[in-house]
C-alpha cells in the first residue's frame, strides 16, 4: 500500500504523553542553550507573575514535533511546523500531544496538532503540512 | 516621549537590519542532548536534525537586550518553521536573522510589545535549508 493510501482526514495521529520534571526543563535549558531564569528558578519565574517555573514553549514545540515524526515515520517528509503558545505549563504535570488530520491532496497532507494540560486546556496549538512519499 | 515610545521606535529601527551571521556545526554530541532533552528517542536523529534543532543552533538570540526596558518578562508568543532541505550531523549552518515587526497591543493586564523575528538557516554549500518566525512577547 503506498504511503498516501493509509492517511485520511479525521485520522487522529497515536498520542504521546509526556511527564516533564523540573530536570528535564534544565536538560533542555543546556541543550538549547536558554538559561532564561523562568524555567528552573521558581523565585524568579514567582517574581514576573508566573505560578512558578515553565515548561519553555519550545520544549513543548520539540514533543509536538516528536509527536508528528512519530506518526510520518520514513513515509514522506515535513514541510512546515508552526505552533503557537496559548498558556503555560508547570513541570510536574502530564502533557498530552494529540494531533489529527485535517486535510489530503495528492501527496500533501495537513495535520493539527495541539498540546493539553490536565484539564484537557488546549496550551499549545498548532499545525504541520507533511509530503508524502509517491 | 514616554521610555516605552522609545524603546517601541530603537526596535522598530531595526525592522529588516540583518543582526550578525552565526555559523555553527551540527554536532552528534548536541544532537543527542537536545533530542535526549526533548525524550524523543527515534534513531533518525542519529544522522538528522529533529524539527526543532536550529533554534539550539544560535543563541537565544532573540531575547534583544534594548526590549528588556519594556515590561518585566519575556514570553514565547510562537514558532513557525519552514523546512526546504534535510539539515544532517556534519553540515554547518549559518543562521542570519532580523526583526522582521514591532508592535504593542493591549492585553489584560497591560501592554504587550510583540517582536516578530526571523531567522534564515544555509548550509555549507549556500543551499537555504531552513527559515524559522519567531514571535516574542515583552510583558
Amino acid at each position: 500500500m503506498s504511503a498516501r493510501g493509509s492517511v485520511e482526514v479525521g485520522q487522529e495521529l497515536p498520542e504521546l504523553v509526556k511527564h516533564p520534571t523540573p530536570r528535564q526543563l534544565v536538560q533542555y535549558a543546556g541543550a538549547q542553550g536558554d538559561f532564561y531564569e523562568i524555567h528552573y528558578d521558581q523565585e524568579y519565574a514567582r517574581s514576573v507573575g508566573l505560578p512558578g517555573v515553565i515548561l519553555h514553549g519550545l520544549l513543548k514545540a520539540g514533543f509536538l514535533g516528536q509527536l508528528v515524526t512519530d506518526w510520518l515515520g520514513d513515509r514522506g517528509k515535513l514541510i512546515t511546523f508552526e505552533v503557537t503558545y496559548r498558556g503555560v505549563d508547570e513541570p510536574g504535570h502530564p502533557y498530552r500531544c494529540r494531533g489529527r488530520v485535517t486535510n489530503v491532496d495528492g501527496d500533501d497532507v495537513e495535520l493539527e496538532v495541539w498540546g493539553e494540560d490536565e484539564a484537557g486546556k488546549r496550551t499549545t496549538v498548532g499545525s504541520a503540512n507533511v509530503q508524502l512519499d509517491r | 516621549m514616554t521610555t516605552t515610545d522609545t524603546v517601541v521606535d530603537r526596535l522598530r529601527a531595526r525592522i529588516g537590519v540583518d543582526g550578525s551571521a552565526v555559523t555553527a556545526p551540527i554536532e552528534a554530541g548536541h544532537v543527542r542532548r537536545f533530542v535526549e532533552a526533548i525524550g524523543d528517542p527515534n534513531p533518525r536523529w542519529q544522522k538528522e536534525t529533529p524539527p526543532t534543532f536550529l533554534v539550539a543552533l544560535a543563541p537565544a538570540s532573540s531575547h534583544l537586550a534594548e526590549a528588556e526596558e519594556y515590561g518585566k518578562g519575556w514570553l514565547n508568543g510562537g514558532n513557525r518553521f519552514e523546512y526546504l532541505a534535510p539539515v544532517l550531523i556534519g553540515d554547518v549552518i549559518t543562521a542570519t536573522g532580523h526583526v522582521a515587526d514591532v508592535y504593542e497591543k493591549e492585553g489584560s493586564s497591560g501592554n504587550l510589545l510583540f517582536i516578530i523575528f526571523e531567522t534564515e538557516y544555509t548550509n555549507q554549500r549556500g543551499d537555504l535549508v531552513a527559515r524559522l518566525r519567531g514571535t516574542l512577547i515583552r510583558r
